[in-house]
């Protein structure tokens, strides 16, 4: 087995089991913070599988499209811990 | 070579970011889905971006490998402790088996002022005098005994003001109020004698 086939056939399909089970608790909550952090997540396992994809189809220039999506992802949750702490506030 | 380390670096990558989605799944509640999400998810995504810099080794791309690396390393922690913080203030609740909450009661939450736990003006006025907190441990001799049994005033000088159990507290005990193992008790008392009282609550 050579290592496009290990990364297609092994690392991505756990990848995207973990991306299954973030996506339950994205569904099943049961507050606004379980589902802001389970996208959270979802952004970190996103960015793992396009590292391993990169590497699977010989394509690095997929590392800066990883690195974009942490950006968002990071902004997306900071943007969200404002909004929460707003919501209730003063 | 190269491929071999960065396979095995991926195999590693996914199965923490698959403990990742455990974690988030089976964790009693928010701040504990947390810690798996920021570290153990992040420890998956390094390792894959590390297998990404071992498998192309080219100047460019290890550089930005590492890069976001370092960038996850930090915005991880940033973005969990703003999360775990309004949500906090917001009230989300913490499981049931939480043992102790440091900040409650401690904490205004419309002024974001902390109290402070000690009492400065007391031990500014009367030197002599320390207040304390003491838990009583699990397995403690005291654990079960009632204050009046354990005699810490005719003992040690040193007089209860209070007895925490878990959310409530107990103001002017009795003496026939029964000590739990994880009560804390706001003792007052000489400095010396507080630290003798620590010593024979300690022991079995």
């Amino acid at each position: 087995m050579n290592l496009t086939d290990l990364i297609l056939w092994v690392a991505m399909p756990v990848m995207s089991l973990a991306l299954v089970l973030a996506f339950v608790r994205l569904a099943r909550g049961p507050t606004l913070s379980d589902r802001v952090i389970a996208l959270d997540l979802t952004g970190t396992v996103g960015m793992g599988m396009i590292a391993a994809y990169a590497i699977a189809r010989d394509l690095p220039v997929l590392l800066d499209v990883a690195i974009v999506l942490a950006l968002l992802s990071f902004l997306g949750t900071v943007a969200f811990a404002r909004y929460l702490e707003r919501r209730v506030g003063p | 070579m190269r491929e071999v380390i960065s396979g095995v670096l991926v195999l590693i990558g996914a199965a923490f970011m698959l403990l990742a989605g455990v974690g988030i799944l089976r964790m009693p509640d928010l701040y504990t889905r947390m810690s798996a999400t920021t570290k153990v998810a992040t420890l998956g995504v390094g390792s894959t971006l590390l297998a990404v810099a071992v498998y192309f080794g080219e100047l460019g791309i290890v550089t930005r490998a590492l890069a976001a690396v370092a960038f996850v390393l930090l915005t991880a922690p940033v973005a969990a402790h703003m999360i775990g913080r309004a949500s906090y203030f917001i009230g989300v609740p913490l499981c049931r088996e939480t043992a102790i909450d440091e900040l409650r009661g401690h904490y205004d939450l419309r002024t974001h002022e902390l109290e402070s736990v000690c009492f400065p003006e007391l031990e500014l006025q009367l030197p002599d005098l320390q207040v304390g907190r003491l838990r009583i441990p699990d397995g403690a001799a005291a654990a079960g005994r009632t204050l009046a049994e354990i005699e810490l005033r005719r003992r040690y000088d040193v007089s209860v003001l209070a007895v925490c159990r878990g959310s409530h507290t107990i103001p002017n005990p009795d003496g026939d109020v029964r000590l739990l193992p994880g009560d804390e008790l706001i003792l007052i008392g000489p400095p010396e004698r507080l630290d003798d009282v620590a010593e024979a609550l300690k022991g079995g």
